[in-house]
């Protein structure tokens, strides 16, 4: 009972690791999402050469490993703009997800019959409207499974930020850790709480998955 | 009489093929214009052609008067004056029927939300889907479907409509149905260009005939001069085998 003494002195350090995790997360889905909105919108509708430049932007940030990105951020970024750990680690996250939210939500766009755009023009809606009121409202219900899935992705991506000082659960982890010599023991506590910040997760995206599913009459 | 649509020679190709090669055709109000033809002929993008859904190369589009294909036409504008209904319906799935309807007039007339929600209504009414206002599209059959997709488009209040082979994708029980209401506005003075293969329905409802074929018209005239005094042996072979007429 020595080990869950240890645990139970040891969670409110390790706790407040989630509020950093959590915000890391919303901050960077958050901007993720407007930046890949914006990223699918002119791979679509774009011009070729806005289309082109949205197309290779994916491609180079997709290609590096968040790791990297990480670091490269802490070296460069950090220090131009003066950003904390937090902010840094934030940017990062949120450029590595804009690129994966771009093709989440391209391939909905995508997957709208072509049928609803032409339904809408035919009415007198410019591309603006149509955009705006019939496919994007398709589009992101379209995209709430594979949504679901990067949210959960970030989530655990979070972690990386121990890499560059953010304070986060994992950082915080490994400072227990440290201090108490039971790496097996705290990094299982470490992973039970994730386990359990995913799994709450998916189940407030389903929920929202559930709410939002059309009426097919079944 | 006047002229409420005029095509003047229009052209289109797509990739190498060129698929209307030079069609005119003019439309006066209040008058059922039914093209009939083969399938692949263009009769569909001919269609597209009125609303500018596609732009024609060479040619022009004459709505009451305005050139539709002058680039310095609003068309989002005069596309509120053309209606249009589809094979494939494309209601929007994610709003129930009134708000498919409502999403028009709010949006695209500027209407208020509740005058907009009576209008809307009392399209529904007329074809016959009152009790479904709150349904979803997903939640309706094939003709309840092109019955709202209908009601949308009278609710702009246009000068014609477009129907893009309206009951070519219905099963045969569902298809009676919309042709009623087709058959209706007809009788009320709505001019309608037709892409349809339901001969009945033509023979019955239009003012004029116009056979296409690789995209040319080969032969225009009223129901009867077309299906049983037919000048062309191109005209003659396609009723043939759409509703063995004798040749």
């Amino acid at each position: 009972m020595d080990k869950l003494d240890l645990i139970a002195r040891n969670l409110p350090y390790i706790s407040q690791g989630i509020v950093t995790t959590l915000l890391l997360t919303v901050v960077a889905l958050t901007s993720g999402f407007a930046a890949g909105l914006l990223l699918s919108l002119v791979r679509v509708y774009g011009s070729n050469r806005a289309a082109g430049l949205a197309i290779a932007y994916g491609r180079a940030v997709r290609g590096l490993p968040l790791l990297v990105i990480m670091i490269l951020f802490y070296l460069f970024v950090a220090d131009l703009f003066h950003l904390s750990a937090f902010m840094t680690a934030a940017l990062a996250l949120g450029l590595h997800s804009s690129a994966y939210q771009a093709e989440i939500i391209r391939a909905a766009i995508q997957s709208v019959g072509s049928g609803q755009m032409i339904a809408a023009r035919s009415l007198g809606m410019s591309q603006l409207q149509a955009v705006i009121y019939v496919i994007l409202p398709q589009a992101l219900r379209l995209a709430l499974p594979s949504w679901s899935n990067e949210a959960a992705v970030v989530l655990k991506d979070s972690s990386l930020a121990y890499a560059i000082g953010t304070a986060e659960l994992l950082r915080r982890a490994e400072y227990v850790s440290a201090r108490t010599y039971e790496p097996l023991l705290v990094f299982g506590t470490c992973g039970l709480i994730y386990l359990m910040l995913t799994f709450t997760t998916n189940r407030i995206l389903g929920a929202l998955e559930a709410k939002y599913r059309l009426p097919d009459g079944h | 009489m006047d002229s409420i649509l005029e095509l003047q020679d229009i052209h289109k190709s797509y990739g190498g093929t060129e698929v209307l090669k030079g069609v005119s055709l003019s439309v006066n109000k209040g008058e059922v214009l039914v093209l009939i033809g083969p399938s692949g002929t263009g009769k569909s993008t001919l269609l597209r052609c009125i609303n500018l859904l596609t732009r024609p190369d060479r040619g022009t589009v004459l709505l009451s008067g305005t050139d539709l294909t002058d680039p310095k036409t609003d068309l989002n504008r005069m596309r509120q004056r053309v209606g249009m209904v589809f094979q494939e319906f494309n209601l929007f799935n994610h709003l129930n029927v009134l708000n498919n309807i409502t999403l028009g007039l709010t949006k695209v007339k500027k209407m208020a939300v509740a005058e907009a929600k009576q209008v809307a209504r009392l399209e529904l009414e007329k074809v016959g889907l009152a009790d479904k206002a709150d349904s979803f599209p997903g939640e309706l059959s094939g003709g309840q479907k092109q019955r709202a997709a209908i009601a949308r488009a009278l609710a702009m209040q246009p000068d014609v409509i477009l129907f893009d082979e309206p009951t070519s994708a219905l099963d045969p029980q569902l298809i009676g149905e919309v042709l009623e209401v087709m058959k209706e506005l007809a009788r009320e003075g709505m001019t309608m260009v037709v892409v349809s293969h339901e001969m009945d329905f033509t023979r019955e409802v239009a003012d004029r005939v116009v056979f296409l074929e690789a995209g040319q018209v080969i032969e225009e005239g009223s129901p009867a001069q077309i299906f049983y005094h037919a000048r062309s042996e191109r005209t003659k072979n396609f009723l043939g085998k759409i509703i063995g007429l004798p040749a």
